[in-house]
């Protein structure tokens, strides 16, 4: 509980009154309705994040897009499924989203393993320059300065997870260190990182 | 293996698990009341992480999707769960033969890949069938299918699991499917079924040194919760 006096000063600016943030979570109850103009809000409310993040993993924008578009189709077909109790309707999407990329590009790592470099996990876009919204560059800010917090075999255990799309092994052997402790960084990590970062 | 499996909760959340360590971890999420709620939290922060991959989409995505949705049904909200098929951890049907090259023994099987992969059949999933196969301590078992074919055991205490790989002759009959059984102190538990049509598979199972036979039926299609008799085959693990 002492956390949360701790938390306030990185809590996200208020969306102003002449653009209010539309709420995920009644977009997707209405988009499960199947309300198109629904789905359209929450299209863009969510795919910067859907597309950034599959290009992030699957490295390649082409790629990216095919999976991309497939996400979204799914979570059009799928709204029905969500369900409240367990976790926030942008985590649904974002889950949905990572699943996929980290198939695809498993899938495609059969013959030549990718080349890695271990630890330069860098959080910058090509478009970084594009993105100048407030409530978006707050929350990046938020997530990158907490994975510094992280010990960085923490850090290093979750992005080379997260961003590549390694399992544990993969992990363990990339940097090094025993199955056990990879196992562990990543469960200690997102606990830390959980108890950094503000609630969505 | 109980207390192993929970850890997994960390690698669960950031998707750092082959195919068949979640669908391990799954079956557990659905009987392990701690780890459902950590899990569920968890993926909850790694979700987060999308925050930080932001980036602009490509200009015709937008047109594309709401297009393709225009010509996708929905789903209606699930009633009850239902339950998984069971030849869901089935890996590479039909896709990997299993040649004997040279003695037979440790490290002396080879995959041949046929590139007829299924939508399952992950480069992960035929690591981990290599990880086994090539295990220092690996024991390896053969019987023939009444039906015709063949269908092989391989063993790892190291690894704590074990590949049964089935290559039939044919498929059963229309209507008919293969399925596989473990075999632990007389009691059957079903491996998993083939689909209708299919008469190879390899698949892997965790824990299977536990067990002491493996066992093949032919069953009403998509499988039977107990093996009908006669077995087509049975291999003796001990
Ligand atoms: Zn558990």
């Amino acid at each position: 509980m002492a956390e949360h006096g701790r938390r306030d000063h990185l809590r996200p600016v208020p969306a102003s009154p002449e653009n209010p943030e539309p709420d995920a979570g009644s977009l997707l109850k209405a988009v499960a309705r199947g309300d198109e103009k629904a789905f359209g809000r929450l299209y863009d409310l969510v795919t910067p994040r859907v597309y950034g993040l599959i290009r992030r993993v699957l490295r390649d924008p082409a790629q990216a897009e095919e999976v991309a578009q497939e996400v979204l189709v799914e979570v059009w077909r799928t709204a029905a499924r969500f369900d409240p109790e367990r976790g926030s309707p942008t985590a649904w999407v974002f889950t949905i989203a990572h699943r996929r990329a980290v198939d695809r590009v498993r899938s495609e790592q059969a013959a030549a393993d990718r080349t890695v470099r271990a630890g330069a996990a860098s959080v910058d876009t090509p478009y970084d320059e594009v993105a100048d919204e407030v409530a978006v560059r707050l929350e990046r800010q938020q997530v990158r300065s907490c994975l510094d917090d992280l010990t960085e075999l923490q850090r290093q255990a979750v992005t080379l997870a997260y961003y590549q799309g390694h399992t544990y092994p993969q992990v363990s052997r990339l940097l090094d260190v025993p199955l056990a402790t990879v196992k562990t960084r990543m469960r200690d990590g997102l606990i830390r990182l959980r108890d950094c970062l503000v609630p969505a | 293996m109980s207390v192993e499996i929970h850890a997994l909760v960390g690698p669960y959340a950031l998707d750092a698990l082959d195919d068949v360590e979640r669908a391990a971890f799954e079956r557990h999420l659905r009987e392990c009341e701690p780890c459902r709620l950590e899990a569920d939290d968890l993926r909850e922060t790694a979700a987060r992480l999308a925050d930080g991959a932001w980036s602009v989409p490509p200009p015709g995505l937008r047109d594309n999707v709401l297009a393709a949705i225009g010509n996708t049904r929905q789903v209606s909200a699930p009633a009850t769960r239902s339950a998984r098929p069971v030849r869901r951890m089935w890996v590479a049907a039909a896709a990997a033969v299993v040649v004997a090259a040279g003695a037979a023994g440790a490290g002396a099987w080879t995959i041949q890949d046929q590139r007829v992969r299924t939508a399952q059949a992950t480069a992960a999933q035929e690591a981990r069938v290599r990880t086994i196969l090539t295990a220092p301590d690996v024991v390896l078992r053969e019987e023939t299918l009444d039906s015709g074919g063949r269908v092989t055991v391989a063993s790892s205490r190291l690894q704590d699991a074990g590949v049964i790989m089935l290559s039939a002759d044919g498929a059963p009959a229309a209507g008919r499917v293969y399925q596989t059984w473990t075999i632990r102190a007389g009691t059957p538990s079903s491996a998993g079924a083939l689909g209708e049509g299919q008469s190879a598979a390899v698949q892997v199972i965790d824990g299977l040194p536990e067990a002491n036979q493996v066992g093949v039926t032919v069953e009403a299609a998509p499988g039977a919760t107990t093996p009908s008799a006669p077995l087509d085959a049975l291999v003796e693990l001990t």
